[in-house]
């Protein structure tokens, strides 16, 4: 287990979507570079974290891999909390993961943070032959939500890190504008965990941490 | 446990919300009863009565006690003594002095050693062990047979066939090599004894036989009996029986069983005929599209469940189990629930069940896959029927039992308590797993088995002495939590904790730790508040 203390940025992601479509394989690929055709079904939420540099800043990012079966829905929300950022997962070999998309978007609305940066991750692309999800038709749907979008594969590696850099850069630019605006200066590296306040009037001042 | 003449104590002021969940077996009284003073007179008195109780339990269930347990506690002693401050905290632990553990070390070793005197015996690791490896192509003796120590040189298998597990033995002795390095007085009797541990471990097996023997040759079988023999481990042949009366699957009397097994089996298959049809309608597509889901990836790294017939099989069980309890439904982890049972039960049909991993099922007749698939459903039935609030909506029980054990925690390991709130950890966050999935995640499948054995036993094992056996768990992990410095550190270790190479015994003592918990906490809730 290493660990890196040393870091400029935390940031809080949740991993959601549907059960089955890969969100805790997307998540070893990117954090230990594993993959596992079996893994076990996620129960509550897991974590993990990987470090990586923008603009010379080292971003640490704390990555939360929660259930996806609708009944875990009441207690895993609460891990929305403090989340700067979503990958909102579906199968693009099955429909219904696609379709469940927007049953997810309204859940990050109802119990996430408004400013919460969200990208739509079409995994398994390995399995062109059972495509069922055409890329057109979600890239049109998630700039209709204006979200971003990109299709991964966590058992053939494609896209996984451009995935999980993405939205990272994006918050950090979110971040480091409204540093500027703020007059705020660096957060300096170590503790407490810095979480962006999205509310910087309100949430910063009452709540310094991101995981609470 | 509490007496009708003796007040039972309860905390009055809950800093967690909900009911006295520790007292389940202990009903409350009315805190208008209690006043400061008994309360204090009352605790004390409780509780020495309970440690009395526990001594008592302890003495009477001694032959119950795996070898390693007391090598365990010995060693547990002999590292706090040179440890200095640390000194007390086994015997608070499992709540017998030292003294009382020599004595009964000694005892048991006295006698070992006046039998094998009075046998004039040799025996050394390997000469035990043949007549084991020989037994494997004798099919001669029934499993269940016990073997007193003295019996050796007449007979040859020291266990039963199906049974042997040339692993344990392997086990035992690496066990053996690491209390050479230890300076205690007791481990160097256990050491200058003639007969190593090896001897002492298979006698306590075969002692555990002879205690359920008995049992089991009953034409009415003593529950009471059972449950205080089951709570420390079931030897293996008995363990599926015992496992299908503890549930009330099966019943007691033995002239009853034949026609309500019979019956039971014929009506989970009736439910299939009627039920399992409907798994593609619409109503109920979802709940099994999720099974189907979970089960291919239940448990990964064991060739047995990868095998369709298997996993056909648990599909059955799982779907039939959800559309009748819909106040549920099907959760995912309920699918781990099952495993335990298909296992036991299986075990039954199989030869020398230490490859239940490999086996291949469709080996076996239709009619006895049928006969463990009907009872794996009942089981678990039972077993679910005391936790169905764990999978109710938004899971009211799981949050109920994470919020006890945080304020369990609270109590017995302060310093762990405060370093978790202290780096932002929610309980919520690593012991959701442990209630949803009872610790099946976090101990390998062999350890469950055990862990049940006393679960089945208790009154509401899986609903509330889990709490406890949850809390031994954390507090076992204290010195390793503490040494994680952050947030990362300390939900990784918890998520991961390192587990794999766990034996039963690591189980028996979880369990003795969670007895006392209870015991402290049923009857004195302040006990360690003040």
């Amino acid at each position: 287990m290493t660990r890196e203390d040393e870091y400029d940025y935390l940031f809080k992601v949740v991993l959601i979507g549907d059960s089955g479509v890969g969100k805790s394989n997307l998540l070893s690929r990117f954090t230990r570079n594993e993959f596992n055709l079996e893994s076990k079904s996620t129960i509550g939420v897991e974590f993990a974290t990987r470090s990586i540099q923008v603009d010379k800043k080292t971003i640490k990012a704390q990555i939360w891999d929660t259930a996806g079966q609708e009944r875990y829905r009441a207690i895993t929300s609460a891990y929305y909390r403090g989340a700067v950022g979503a990958l909102l997962v579906y199968d693009i070999s099955k429909h219904n993961t696609y379709e469940n998309v927007e049953r997810w978007l309204k859940e990050l609305r109802d119990h996430a943070d408004s400013n919460i940066v969200i990208s739509l991750v079409g995994n398994k692309s390995d399995l062109r032959h059972l495509r069922s999800v055409p890329s057109d038709e979600a890239k049109s749907f998630s700039e209709k939500n204006g979200v971003s979008f990109i299709e991964t594969s966590a058992l053939d590696s494609t896209n996984v890190e451009q995935a999980f850099h993405t939205i990272l850069t994006e918050i950090y630019r979110i971040v480091s504008q409204r540093q500027i605006q703020d007059h705020i200066g660096p957060i300096s590296p170590n503790p407490p965990i810095h979480l962006p306040p999205t509310d910087p009037d309100f949430k910063s001042r009452q709540n310094p941490t991101c995981c609470s | 446990m509490s007496s009708n003449t003796q007040p039972t104590l309860w905390k009055t002021e809950h800093t967690v919300p909900g009911r006295p969940v520790f007292g389940a077996q202990h009903p409350p009284l009315s805190s208008k009863l209690l006043n400061k003073k008994p309360i204090a007179m009352n605790t004390i008195i409780s509780k020495k009565k309970d440690q009395e109780k526990f001594h008592e339990y302890a003495i009477n269930t001694d032959d119950a006690w795996e070898i390693d347990d007391r090598v365990m506690t010995l060693k547990m002693l002999d590292n706090d003594s040179k440890n200095g401050h640390d000194n007390d905290y086994p015997t608070q632990l499992l709540g017998i002095s030292k003294q009382t553990v020599d004595e009964v070390a000694s005892r048991v070793i006295q006698e070992h050693k006046s039998k094998s005197q009075s046998n004039k015996l040799t025996i050394d690791a390997s000469a035990v062990r043949r007549p084991v490896l020989a037994s494997h192509t004798s099919s001669t003796t029934c499993p269940g047979i016990g073997r007193r120590i003295g019996d050796y040189p007449n007979i040859k298998p020291l266990v039963p066939i199906r049974y042997a597990n040339n692993d344990d033995h392997n086990n035992n002795n690496n066990n053996n090599n690491n209390n050479n390095h230890s300076n205690s007085s007791l481990t160097k009797i256990i050491k200058t004894n003639s007969r190593p541990n090896l001897i002492t471990k298979l006698d306590i097996d075969i002692q555990k036989e002879n205690k359920f023997k008995p049992i089991f040759e009953q034409t009415n079988i003593d529950l009471n009996e059972l449950r205080k023999a089951s709570w420390n481990g079931i030897p293996k042949q008995y363990r599926a029986q015992a496992w299908k009366l503890l549930c009330g699957y099966l019943p007691p009397k033995i002239e009853r069983r034949e026609d309500t097994l019979t019956r039971k089996r014929d009506e989970y298959w009736s439910y299939v005929s009627q039920y399992y049809h409907t798994r593609t309608e619409s109503e109920h597509q979802d709940t099994f599209r999720q099974i189907h889901i979970d089960i291919p990836r239940m448990n990964p790294l064991m060739p047995i469940f990868q095998q369709i017939v298997v996993q056909e099989l648990f599909e059955r069980i799982l779907f039939i189990w959800a559309i009748r309890h819909p106040a549920s439904g099907y959760v995912q982890g309920i699918n781990d629930l099952v495993t335990p049972f298909f296992v036991v039960f299986l075990s039954e049909f199989i030869e020398n069940d230490v490859e239940i991993e490999n086996f291949d099922i469709s080996s076996l007749p239709e009619a006895n896959r049928k006969i463990i698939e009907a009872d794996s459903y009942w089981a678990t039935s039972h077993l679910l029927e005391g936790i169905q609030d764990n999978y109710t909506f938004a899971q009211p029980g799981i949050q109920y039992k994470v919020r006890t054990l945080e304020e369990l925690v609270k109590r017995i390991d302060e310093p762990l308590y405060r370093h978790l709130k202290n780096q932002h950890i929610e309980f919520l966050q690593f012991a959701f797993r442990w209630m949803n999935n009872l610790l099946m995640r976090e101990l390998p499948v062999r350890c469950t088995i055990r862990l049940w054995d006393t679960y089945l036993s208790e009154q509401n094992g899986f609903s509330q002495f889990h709490l406890y056996i949850c809390a031994s768990f954390l507090v076992r992990f204290s010195k390793d939590l503490l040494r994680e410095k952050d947030f990362q550190g300390i939900l990784l270790l918890l998520q991961n904790l390192p587990t794999h190479s766990w034996t039963s015994n690591d189980i028996s003592i979880l369990t003795a730790e969670a007895y006392q918990l209870k015991v402290m906490f049923a009857n004195a809730p302040r006990h360690l508040t003040s």
